[in-house]
């Protein structure tokens, strides 16, 4: 619906009803035009007043900045008449000392609101109704919300965003930090197989007859494996509401080299492909090879399950995930790599070790039924159990804590937010940047 | 009958002299408010590209500023 900003008043020069005790009513209406168009004229030279007033007011601000510039300009200029026939090095030291050059300039802000309407828009507002009262009643209600953000909420849709920025933010970093486990984790089992060589030789072979005649090779396997996947890049905007995928991929990485449990290595590939291209491939080959390198030492390495289990629960205490899977990393290699993921089924239960308890709600029941058939002492794993329960909800007062946090920052967060963008943005850079990196290494 | 006609055919012709007077004037207000729109129209896109090119040339002398003070502390440092 167009919103008119000046409307002229009398819209009808001569609509107007006539008194009845007219004689000569044709000079009565003319007479009443006259008058309408006078009007006219009136509100005419009032809205052209406000008009040019605006205009005057931005180039008049205009007119500031081009004289503080112009003074900006005049004592720069003598500053580099000054220094130019002295000093011309400029010594290594103090490019690296100084901190980069930041730029000062604030982005605007806040443009559309309230106090920004032009005054001609503000008058047409105020001629409507105000919304009702419904704030009385909200001492009424028990949980503490206002009762007119149920009739009409201005701020509905920027919290809205917040939260879904909020949202996007938590699960980048989320994604990072599987990512990274991932690296590393592909890296380490790496060095134990030398990989093969791979060239560009099948790109330049398909693009050798033409460079339009070149199908994306990753279409096909994309089909096969990630039905339901929208993109293959992240996009933040179109956030991926993916919940962190279950242990499989990101828990069972970095305890390749540990006692793994139940998820087979065949969930792996959907969790991590939502968000990054080439990743899949690797992934998988790099549980291809975990199996054949530790069932050899499989025998000998039994009994020490049981050890890594207390170590590691002693680990998942730790509030933050990342500092605990460092921690769980290190345990193990002491003690000879301990058995593998899928070729003992009897060795099932062990500890769901490190992964973010978060994700471990899916993980204690199916453990529990897998216990059953367990080997190890089951006090062990009841311990584990409780442990990272008490993690878990640990984790959840945390996480209110931060959300208090947030709440006291307050609305002046659009800056804030603008630069979780930006985070958002360079994280996508990064991680973009990293699969460039698998893309050549590959 | 003419009689009666000269009156009403004299007001009638008034009438219309008046109307064709009060459309001249409508007309010439529809036109001083058009003219009133493309001017602002036009003022604000050349405010606007101003506006764009004083920050372009802010931020180009900042980052001037910046690098004179580099160059400056580092003379004064050797001095």
């Amino acid at each position: 619906m167009p919103l008119v900003t000046r409307n002229i008043e009398p819209r009808h020069v001569c609509r107007q009803a006539l008194p009845n005790t007219i004689r000569s009513e044709l000079e009565c209406v003319t007479n009443i035009s006259l008058a309408n168009i006078i009007r006219q004229l009136g509100s005419l030279s009032k809205y052209a007043e406000d008009l040019f007033g605006e205009l005057f007011v931005q180039a008049g601000a205009f007119a500031i900045r081009v004289n503080t510039l112009g003074e900006r300009v005049d004592r720069l200029q003598v500053k580099v008449t000054q220094l130019d026939p002295k000093e011309e090095e400029v010594s290594l030291q103090a490019i690296t000392q100084k901190k980069a050059f930041h730029s000062n300039l604030i982005q605007d802000q806040q443009l559309f609101c309230r106090p920004s309407l032009p005054q001609p828009v503000q008058e047409t507002y105020l001629t409507c109704n105000p919304p009702p009262p419904l704030n009385n009643l909200s001492q009424y209600r028990d949980d503490d919300k206002d009762a007119l953000k149920f009739y009409t909420d201005p701020s509905y849709f920027f919290d809205l965003w917040k939260e879904k920025m909020l949202q996007d933010t938590k699960d980048i970093m989320k994604e990072k930090r599987k990512h990274r486990k991932e690296k590393k984790d592909n890296q380490n089992l790496r060095t134990l197989n030398p990989r093969k060589i791979k060239t560009r030789k099948d790109e330049w072979e398909r693009r050798k007859m033409g460079e339009e005649f070149v199908v994306p090779k990753n279409d096909m396997g994309y089909h096969d494996g990630q039905y339901g996947a929208p993109t293959q890049k992240r996009t933040s905007l179109l956030s991926p509401t993916h919940p962190p995928p279950a242990p499989p991929m990101p828990c069972s990485t970095p305890t390749g080299t540990r006692p793994n449990l139940s998820p087979p290595p065949a969930p792996p590939p959907p969790p991590p492909s939502t968000g990054f291209g080439v990743p899949p491939p690797p992934p998988p080959s790099g549980f291809d090879s975990s199996p054949p390198a530790p069932p050899p030492i499989t025998n000998s390495a039994y009994p020490s399950p049981p050890a890594p289990p207390p170590p590691l629960s002693q680990a998942s205490l730790s509030p933050p995930p990342p500092p605990s899977l460092p921690q769980g990393g290190g345990a193990p290699p002491p003690p000879p790599p301990p058995p593998p993921p899928g070729p003992p089924p009897p060795c099932g239960p062990p500890p769901p070790g490190p992964p973010p308890p978060s994700f471990s709600i899916g993980a204690p029941p199916p453990l529990k039924s897998t216990q059953a058939p367990s080997e190890a002492p089951p006090d062990a794993h009841s311990d584990l159990l409780s442990a990272i329960r008490q993690g878990f909800n640990l984790r959840k007062v945390e996480e209110q804590k931060e959300q208090e946090k947030k709440d006291n920052y307050g609305n002046d967060v659009a800056a804030i937010l603008s630069r979780r963008i930006a985070v958002e943005c360079s994280d996508s850079e990064d991680d973009s940047s990293e699969l460039d990196d698998d893309d050549w290494s590959e | 009958m003419s009689g009666q006609d000269d009156p009403v055919q004299r007001e009638i012709h008034q009438d219309w002299a008046n109307r064709e007077y009060i459309e001249v004037i409508t007309s010439s207000i529809k036109k001083i408010a058009d003219f009133l729109n493309s001017f602002d129209m036009s003022c604000r896109s050349r405010l606007a590209t101003l506006n764009e090119k004083l920050t372009a040339l802010e931020r180009r002398i900042e980052y001037i500023e910046a690098r004179l003070v580099i160059l400056s502390e580092t003379f004064t440092r050797q001095l």
